[in-house]
């Protein structure tokens, strides 16, 4: 599979002070990619670089194979963007404004418009001012603006900020439509672990300007679920009696004497009592785990707003 | 190209613009309508209408008026852009940032034209229902054209001063500012009727509309300040076009910004 964005240590300083440091950043084409780190991490700079709002002090930035100072023009026409807010001219309409973009996008089909419209829900209001939008409106309108010119990456930082509980719903359905029937890949940047949980299928996670970790999804929920650590005098006797008798395969020896167990959650008392009548000596049994919070919190040192 | 011109001028469409432009455009075709005001000659007999005097006090009014419209109708295409907070999505097009400026600054050379059209609207008038009677004076008309043509571009000598003041303050006032300052000098030099007072940038265009005054005022030639004039001004054109270029399409564009 492709890479539809790479970074290669991307670095942004202001005087002595870093504000993104040496940045690898992978995403593979058809990925919808959770950047993940507490307010003032670095990922609104990293994504206004990627747009080339930002000149980077170091690094470099390749975009569909390109670097992003030979081909910039290119690299934008197949890119949709909402950073931070999405700004619009208030004293145009829905249409007026997506007219605005369709015109610097240098697009010619007009129809297009009212089908982005239709597809975020502002299809009856396409007619009314901007300037009398809620901040919701504005960030679907923001969406459909972005899905205008059909690009191949969508780059949006907090993209459900300001939308209430159905619309978040509502919009992270239609972002997982969007990937799943148009391939498009999607960069998403939040300071909510559930939010980037419920979307994302691989995770970037930033602090204090560092990628502290780059992972898909299912190794993080791997790494991330509960399992009971019970603690024997012989694990390996221990893992014969836990295959042969309860049938159990996903576990690891995690230590000398520490059998992680992901089955039977809610029946230690049964794996205790087979443990002991086959002569393993058992010391405790622990509920243990973590949770994509507690992962995000040890990579972080402690510190989460996240 | 066109595209982004087009998209400037769509995004002017419903906002204030209009008004500025209207703004900018009344007061010289109220002052013109005094040309309708009862006149005698030395020998007594009534004074026919005077296209000449209609276009100089046309002049004159735009002229003190410029500066100001002009600047807050610069400050308003480009520091919108960061108010409003849609520079975000501007810089991310696939258009260069040159041409970003060079769309927004033809924009604002169209309204330039649009108010100095406006501003004639009462002398067309008054053309119109002479020509029905044959009463014209050709030669003043051009004269007429010809000086608001030259006003409609030396006064576009100094935006790039006000572009460059807009997208560093990010905000109208540093411009509106700007644009009331230069105003009352404007007014004090217009008073003045110096032939020196051309030299400053926001005044040269008064120095084709001095020069209609020939034969209205005691004016004694060519004025001979023109040529220093236009070099200022063009050094200032140069100057704040060049530094709005560097400005432009370097800056970062940050959180608020």
């Amino acid at each position: 599979m492709g890479y539809v964005l790479r970074t290669n240590n991307l670095s942004k300083r202001y005087g002595n002070q870093a504000v993104v440091n040496d940045l690898n950043m992978n995403i593979r084409s058809g990925d919808i990619y959770g950047f993940l780190g507490q307010n003032g991490a670095g990922k609104t700079t990293t994504l206004r670089m990627i747009l080339g709002l930002i000149k980077p002090t170091a690094g470099e930035i390749e975009l569909f194979g390109e670097s992003l100072s030979g081909g910039r023009a290119r690299a934008m026409e197949r890119i949709g963007a909402i950073i931070e807010y999405p700004g619009f001219y208030l004293n145009l309409s829905a249409v007026e404004n997506l007219e605005v973009h369709r015109r610097l996008m240098g697009m010619g089909n007009k129809e297009i418009m009212e089908e982005v419209l239709a597809m975020v829900g502002l299809l009856d209001a396409r007619n009314q001012k901007v300037k009398n939008y809620s901040l919701g409106m504005k960030q679907r309108l923001g969406i459909a603006r972005a899905l205008l010119h059909h690009p191949e990456l969508l780059v949006l930082d907090e993209p459900t900020n300001g939308l209430d509980p159905s619309g978040i719903k509502e919009i992270r359905q239609l972002f997982r439509d969007l990937a799943r029937q148009r391939g498009i890949t999607f960069i998403i940047s939040s300071h909510l672990l559930s939010e980037v949980e419920q979307l994302a299928t691989r995770v970037g996670i930033i602090h204090r300007g560092w990628l502290l970790e780059e992972i898909d999804y299912d190794t993080l929920q791997r790494k991330t679920r509960n399992y009971l650590e019970v603690m024997v005098d012989d694990d390996k006797k221990a893992a014969y009696v836990l295959e042969q008798k309860l049938g159990v395969s996903d576990y690891r020896i995690a230590g000398p004497g520490i059998v992680h167990l992901y089955d039977y959650l809610e029946q230690s008392d049964k794996v205790n009592l087979t443990l002991i009548s086959h002569g393993v000596g058992v010391k405790q049994i622990l509920l243990s785990g973590d949770s994509l919070e507690d992962y995000f919190l040890r990579l972080t040192g402690g510190e989460s707003h996240a | 190209m066109l595209n982004v011109i087009y998209a400037e001028l769509l995004k002017l469409r419903h906002s204030k613009i209009r008004w500025l432009v209207l703004l900018g455009a009344l007061p010289a075709n109220l002052v013109t309508l005094g040309a309708f005001l009862p006149r005698v000659t030395p020998d007594g007999t009534s004074a026919a209408i005077d296209i000449q005097d209609m276009f100089y006090r046309q002049g004159m009014f735009l002229i003190m008026m410029g500066p100001a419209i002009f600047a807050l109708i610069t400050a308003y295409i480009f520091a919108r852009e960061y108010q409003e907070r849609t520079i975000n999505q501007l810089f991310s097009y696939p258009v260069s940032r040159v041409n970003i400026l060079m769309a927004k600054l033809a924009v604002v050379f169209l309204q330039i034209v649009m108010t100095t059209v406006l501003s004639c609207a009462s002398v067309f008038i008054v053309v119109f229902l002479m020509l029905l009677n044959n009463k014209v004076d050709v030669h003043m008309i051009w004269t007429g054209l010809k000086t608001n043509a030259l006003i409609c571009i030396l006064s576009f000598g100094t935006i790039p001063v006000a572009a460059a003041v807009s997208m560093v303050g990010k905000n109208v006032i540093p411009t509106a500012v700007l644009g009331v300052f230069t105003t009352i000098v404007t007014v004090i030099g217009e008073i003045g009727h110096g032939r020196q007072n051309i030299m400053f940038p926001w005044l040269t265009p008064f120095w084709p509309v001095r020069d209609l005054a020939q034969g209205i005022a005691d004016n004694d030639g060519p004025n001979p300040f023109a040529v220093p004039a236009l070099s200022i001004l063009s050094i200032t054109f140069l100057a704040g076009l060049l530094y709005s270029i560097v400005y432009y399409s370097k800056h970062d564009v940050h959180s608020g910004s």
